[in-house]
């Protein structure tokens, strides 16, 4: 598990982080736009420590990361736990950046999907959550796009910009990904409709 | 780290934990009556690594975490963990292991006292914690101190035939009933 392998969408691909992108996530956790919409993935720090962490991260037994990238161009990150012990298999999203210069094109929606359909098309999880702060406006968006139904809101949860925000919990049931898009998403062609 | 001796009702009270206390956890955790709602029943926790686990709850910045004591007698454990200092919030747990004491108002008083500390000495402005939804006595005992529901996750986890949803729960200061401050902040003469 630990670095995520490719997963092909219309406009981003995700695809295995390197460390050439180390520059640019410490560069997004520095950014304060990022940090008032969302917890970080590590502060920022020296390169050393980003490639110390990379490596910790190839361990990791339950969560993967890939990088998220457009046309060649490395635009985002997104890390997710995977499996569940006593509840059904599962994804837990834990961060999903897009580089904010890039924001409003477009790309979250569309990495989103992809991500999702990697979860219920090709590992057939029953399930996928993630809390979000609640003015997370373009997140909260794309979780009402993908299906996510909102299951408890916690109040005043996190202390950002001199105030204190809620949180909302979301989560994405199996039957929501068949309904809504198991038809138009699917990664391969049905076997015996595939070219030869 | 550990929180200090907090003394409740009814011979409870709250106290650091001991090595003696670690130990008896690994026992507890593996029992059917105490695993009803709560763990897997299965552990990497021994008597030989519990003085590890002691020294990491102990150096630990972001936990308080406490043995329960009824009657002179370690019963379980209660804590703090996970705190945010900059939130300033924290997720709060309970543990009784002598399944035959349960239904005796300990966990209601250990949470008391809990969240009495919490508010008045760590200056935090909210706490929370999921319970299955099924697993009453646990909610209840955390209701009683102020804690209200803010969700429910459905079909968390299955157990015996069974899907458990999760009772959500979050509590404030202002949420701590004020008839029940326990000493020492209710006594008279208290600098409060
Ligand atoms: C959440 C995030 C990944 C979205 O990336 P993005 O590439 O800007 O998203 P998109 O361009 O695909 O926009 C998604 C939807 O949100 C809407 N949206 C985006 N920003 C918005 C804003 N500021 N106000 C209103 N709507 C907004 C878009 O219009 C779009 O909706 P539509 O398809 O109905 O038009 C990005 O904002 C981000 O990195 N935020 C910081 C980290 C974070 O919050 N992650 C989520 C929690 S893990
Ligand atoms: C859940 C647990 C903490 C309850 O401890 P306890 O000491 O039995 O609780 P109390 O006696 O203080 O009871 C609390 C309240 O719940 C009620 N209650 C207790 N057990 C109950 C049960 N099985 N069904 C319904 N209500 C119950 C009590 O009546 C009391 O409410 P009241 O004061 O309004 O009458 C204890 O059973 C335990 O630790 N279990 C194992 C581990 C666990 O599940 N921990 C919690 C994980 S979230």
């Amino acid at each position: 598990m630990a670095l995520g392998g490719i997963v092909i969408g219309k406009r981003t691909t995700l695809r295995t982080p390197t460390e050439d992108d180390l520059p640019s996530y410490s560069r997004w956790m520095a950014d304060m736009r990022v940090r008032r919409a969302a917890g970080v993935w590590h502060q920022p720090a020296m390169p050393a420590t980003w490639k110390e962490r990379l490596k910790e991260q190839a361990k990791e037994q339950r969560a993967v990361l890939w990088s998220i990238e457009t046309e060649g161009r490395l635009i985002g990150l997104v890390r997710a736990r995977l499996g569940s012990l006593e509840g059904p298999p599962a994804a837990h999203l834990q961060h999903f950046i897009v580089d904010p210069d890039q924001w409003r094109k477009g790309y979250g929606l569309d990495a989103a999907l992809a991500l999702h359909r990697y979860f219920f098309d090709y590992l057939d999880l029953k399930r996928s959550g993630f809390e979000l702060r609640a003015d997370n406006v373009a997140a909260l968006r794309i979780a009402e796009r993908l299906g996510y139904t909102e299951f408890g809101r916690g109040h005043q949860v996190h202390y950002r910009d001199g105030a204190y925000v809620d949180e909302v919990w979301l989560v994405m049931q199996r039957e929501a990904w068949d309904e809504r898009w198991a038809e138009k998403e699917r990664e391969y062609l049905p076997l015996g409709k595939a070219p030869r | 780290m550990f929180g200090p001796r907090i003394v409740g009702d009814n011979g409870i009270e709250l106290r650091p934990p001991t090595l003696e206390d670690y130990k008896l956890f690994t026992d507890w955790q593996m029992r059917p009556e105490v695993t009803r709602f709560w763990g897997p029943r299965f552990t990497t926790d021994t008597v030989a690594t519990a003085e590890e686990r002691l020294k990491r709850h102990l150096e630990s910045n972001d936990s308080v975490s406490w043995s329960i004591a009824y009657g002179g007698e370690t019963v379980g454990f209660t804590g703090i963990f996970d705190i945010s200092w900059t939130d300033r919030d924290g997720e709060t747990g309970i543990f009784i292991g002598r399944h035959d004491l349960y239904g005796k108002g300990i966990a209601s008083e250990a949470v008391r006292l809990r969240m009495a500390f919490i508010w008045n000495e760590l200056g935090l402005h909210r706490t929370h914690n999921w319970i299955a939804l099924a697993n009453e006595g646990s909610w209840r005992a955390n209701q009683k101190s102020g804690y209200s529901q803010i969700g429910t996750y459905p079909r968390s986890w299955f157990r015996s035939g069974e899907w458990f949803d999760e009772w959500l729960g979050e509590a404030f200061p202002n949420t701590f009933p004020a008839g029940k401050l326990p000493s020492p902040w209710r006594d008279e003469g208290h600098p409060k």
